[in-house]
């Protein structure tokens, strides 16, 4: 037993349902007690479907305590009758998986009876994979399914691979990149799992190369493609305007087009140009972490890094089996690369290491407020906040220029406060006082044990001196002057230590 | 034992969880599980976690689904939470899995009270019950079956309120000259009311149907007959029956009166409106009942169970109304097209859906988290539904007045124009 407070990661079943229902003329079926249902809410909450979501449960319940046999045939007829699916999924949570229930024999059953749709069971194990394995196992089975040998595209096509529902602002994605790929003279042969059908899986051979939104959910399908059909897939990852020019580079030399067609693709990215302005100057001195999925990670971190001269703090990613990749695409720009599933290890290297700003999930978001850092969300796993209404992608150059926008309006907050703080706050009666830290940076960012017993003791103008650092600095500060006085044994921190301590370590 | 329609629309018993650690305090709740059960808690309970939070899943591995011993697993986790948290109770939650392989979780609660000294309840928190919130029946049998025997007559008031809920029944009470009610739970783990013969154990919720009978069989507490508490009618029953357990004749039928009297802003718009219900919470059915007494028509009620006995003062005012028992997803489609209602309340997983087909939803996960009990909560219980009619139909004039239209999102909306 292991002990679970929050996850990054759903359960495979969840993965399952995540590939299976995003294509078109797909539906999904769930053996599992009821409460692994969940699933169905997100996506109809999330996504705010007006319909009913092509994913049913085929819900365990008192009965079938005691022996009774699914009613797995009933409802793939329904499913059938309902929604005319050409492929039903059949896939079961880890509950279903312990009662050894023969779902595979059952589903051979129907394929002889009266249902019209075909029936494949996923070939995921409900425990030993996670949501991003079942997902990307999940698409290529489906894939596999229905691909046929066709023959090449006449004009250069490409099939972009890994958007879903419930995916990281995977429309928006595709819109920027479909925006991108039509200004060089390059057709969208499939986009799938989000929305593709199966005709649209039956020419997936068409396509003259494959491109990945997300590798790891990507990597079984874009090997199968190359294998079945000698289609190759970029290296190159769309985050950014550099990114996305080397990407669409890379993709023109394979089909031939001339290179100068990409100018015209970036003519509304200012990224680059932003990174010039006087405005962007200070980012130099910003410094960033970035965890989360590992392609998103390695994107964003190279657009902070390379392309706004972000110094990166460290960067990671949740997913184990993602964490070499990870390692290699960013060899260059981190030393540090943290690979854990465990949230709170990455709220102690948040604290450890104090950035100014945290790019990262749902989660570092709320690691990094409980310490007054900033965050901006630009990886799974979301929450409905990463559901716009709007037009919002973090790839190609729409995507470059929205983290452009996103590291300002990131940053924005903290510089109000300072402001506020430094020219005080006239007429403002609430703000009178100096500008509080936020609720809960002290009380959740208990010192250690190690700080506790050796810290120095503050005198009250020391105190005083440091009540003016701004509060998102003044934790930083605080342990700067605390190493300072411990390395040189001072047991107590006055004024003047506060000033030699700023001479030597900065802050 | 009920046998569910081929798809239908229901919830997980570990939902209550969350508001039970919200009112208990100094509770943690240990829930026995697969990474489902922890998905659901992360997701259905909207926690992104800020601070510590109060539950957690252990989960099961696959030396514990090949038959290991739960409570060599669960030592170290609980000497974590004791060592984290502090709980003053630990709620031990079977779920789905551990039921299927028969592992007996509850057994380890003596030994882990034992070794750690912090009070271990086990309980069942499955998706095996006919309604999620039934999760909170099951949690307070576990107290129930701790709570102090006593033969002195007393007054105890059964299930999760809020505490302005509570403060009005103890001020009735006391105007009624009834013992002070102890509340089960109440702000406390810890705090068990004394429980006998010569009880009046008073549920307030429809789904206590399980830890109201268990105390009547265990305790021998007579089975309090009531109506629920919902609307100035509800709480009048309500407040009578309870008078009547302390051979008391007492009449609240000029507060009732004075009630309705002053909801009728709220409830005019109701007046002549059709309600249905497609929901799953179990509580459907004293809702349909005071809103029919507030002169809405209430054709069809869907929900998970009827416990008859339990049930039964509310059903008899339901003699005309059609109650579907956990109907299949599209038969109970079938019924609300039929029966077109003005509002149709529902879950999570089809409310956008039901929306999509043209029907003004009110989403039922409210009925269970707003504080709509007794005299005071009706003003709110009400305007739960008046409010989703106003905004429905204001949204549809101004639509209609501007020639606009609000086109769901469907399927097609993901198909990217491929090859065009």
């Amino acid at each position: 037993m292991k002990l679970a407070l929050w996850n990054y990661q759903a359960p495979a079943h969840v993965g399952v349902s995540k590939a299976a229902a995003s294509f078109s003329g797909v539906h999904c079926v769930v053996r599992a007690p009821k409460g692994d249902g969940y699933g169905t809410i997100m996506l109809a909450m999330f996504e705010r479907l007006g319909v009913l979501p092509p994913l049913s449960f085929c819900a365990m319940s008192e009965g079938t305590l005691a022996g009774e046999a699914a009613n797995l045939p009933t409802l793939l007829r329904e499913i059938d009758e309902r929604h005319a699916p050409e492929l039903i999924v059949v896939t079961r949570s880890a509950t279903a998986l312990v009662l050894q229930e023969p779902l595979d024999g059952e589903v051979a059953m129907m394929e002889k009876a009266s249902v019209k749709a075909e029936i494949l069971f996923a070939q995921t194990h409900p425990i030993r994979d996670d949501e991003t394995s079942a997902f990307a196992k999940t698409t290529c089975e489906i894939v596999a399914h229905f691909a046929q040998d066709v023959a090449r595209s006449e004009r250069p096509s490409v099939n972009i691979i890994g958007p879903s529902l419930l995916g990281f602002h995977d429309r928006a994605n595709v819109e920027s990149l479909r925006r991108a790929f039509e200004a060089v003279g390059i057709e969208i042969n499939a986009v799938l799992p989000l929305g593709a059908s199966p005709a649209d899986l039956r020419n997936v051979g068409r396509a003259w190369i494959n491109v990945a939104t997300a590798y790891e959910l990507a990597k079984p399908t874009l090997e199968y493609l190359r294998d079945r059909f000698g289609t190759p897939y970029a290296r190159e990852l769309p985050y950014g305007e550099a990114g996305t020019t080397r990407f669409l580079r890379e993709i023109c030399a394979i089909c031939e087009i001339p290179s100068s067609r990409i100018a015209h693709a970036a003519r509304d990215a200012k990224l680059l140009w932003y990174a010039r302005t006087v405005d962007a100057h200070a980012l130099s001195h910003k410094r960033v972490a970035v965890f989360g999925a590992p392609t998103a990670v390695a994107g964003i971190a190279r657009v902070l890094h390379d392309e706004l001269d972000m110094p990166i703090e460290f960067v990671g990613t949740y997913l184990h089996s993602g964490g070499a990749w990870l390692r290699e695409r960013v060899s260059d720009i981190a030393n540090d690369v943290l690979v854990t599933d465990d949230y709170r290890e990455v709220s102690r290297a948040i604290d450890r290491t104090r950035p100014d700003i945290v790019f990262g999930s749902q989660m570092e978001r709320h690691s990094a407020s409980a310490f007054g850092v900033p965050c901006a969300v630009v990886s799974q796993p979301a929450h409905i906040l990463n559901f716009p209404l709007g037009y919002a992608p973090f790839m190609g150059y729409d995507g470059a220029n929205h983290i452009g926008d996103l590291v300002n309006q990131t940053q924005v907050l903290g510089l109000e406060h300072h402001l506020i703080e430094t020219f005080g706050p006239r007429g403002q009666g609430r703000f009178a006082e100096a500008a509080p830290e936020p609720a809960g940076g002290e009380s959740l960012a208990t010192a250690s044990a190690e700080n506790e017993a050796g810290a120095p003791q503050w005198d009250p103008a020391a105190e005083k001196l440091l009540g003016r650092v701004p509060f998102f600095v003044r934790k930083k500060a605080r342990a700067n002057v605390e190493r300072y006085a411990r390395e040189r044994s001072l047991a107590t921190i006055d004024e003047s230590v506060v000033l030699r301590a700023r001479e030597h370590v900065g802050g | 034992m009920y046998s569910p329609g081929v798809e239908r629309d229901d919830f997980c018993s570990l939902a209550p969880i969350g508001w039970l650690h919200h009112k208990m305090q100094d509770s943690f709740f240990l829930v026995v599980g697969t990474g489902s059960c922890q998905g659901f808690l992360q997701t259905a309970l909207g926690v992104m976690i800020f601070a510590k939070p109060r539950f957690a899943t252990a989960v099961l591995d696959e030396d514990d689904l090949g038959g290991a011993d739960p409570l060599t697993g669960l030592r170290p986790l609980v000497a974590d939470i004791v060592r984290e948290h502090a709980p003053a109770a630990i709620f031990l939650a079977s779920t789905c899995t551990p039921e299927i392989l028969k592992m007996n979780v509850g057994g380890c609660a003596a030994p882990l009270e034992a070794e750690f000294g912090v009070r271990v309840y086990p309980c069942r928190l499955d998706g095996f019950d006919p309604s999620y919130t039934q999760g909170e029946d099951h949690v307070l049998q576990s107290m129930i079956e701790r709570a102090p025997e006593t033969d002195e007559q007393n007054l105890v008031i059964l299930g999760c309120l809020s505490a302005i809920e509570e403060a009005e029944i103890r001020i009735e009470c006391a105007a009624m000259g009834l013992p002070e009610p102890a509340f089960l739970p109440d702000e406390s783990a810890l705090a068990l009311p004394a429980i006998g013969k010569n009880t009046v154990l008073a549920p307030t919720h429809p789904y206590l149907y399980g830890s109201a009978s268990y105390a009547t069989r265990e305790r021998g507490c007579p089975m309090h007959k009531t109506i629920f508490p919902y609307g100035p009618d509800g709480a009048r029953a309500f407040y009578e029956t309870l008078a009547a357990a302390f051979g008391k004749t007492i009449s609240y039928e000029a507060r009732e009166r004075e009630a309705w009297a002053a909801l009728e802003p709220t409830i005019a718009p109701l007046r002549g409106k059709t309600i249905a219900f497609a929901s799953d919470a179990m509580v459907e059915l004293p809702l349909a009942r005071t809103l029919r007494a507030a002169g809405a028509h209430v054709p069809l009620v869907s929900t998970p169970n009827v416990y008859k006995k339990f049930h039964a003062r509310e059903t008899a005012t339901l003699a005309d109304v059609e109650i579907l028992e956990h109907p299949d997803r599209f038969d109970l489609f079938a019924r609300l097209h039929a029966v077109r209602p003005d509002v149709v309340v529902a879950n999570l997983n089809i409310a956008n859906a039901l929306e999509g087909m043209g029907f003004a939803v009110k989403w039922s996960t409210e009925l269970t988290f707003q504080p709509i009990h007794g005299f005071s909560g009706a003003s709110s219980l009400f305007g739960m539904f008046a409010t989703t009619l106003r905004r429905h139909e204001a949204l549809a004039a101004r639509r209609e007045r501007d020639g606009t239209a609000a086109a769901p999102i469907d399927l097609d909306f993901f198909r990217q124009p491929v090859r065009a």
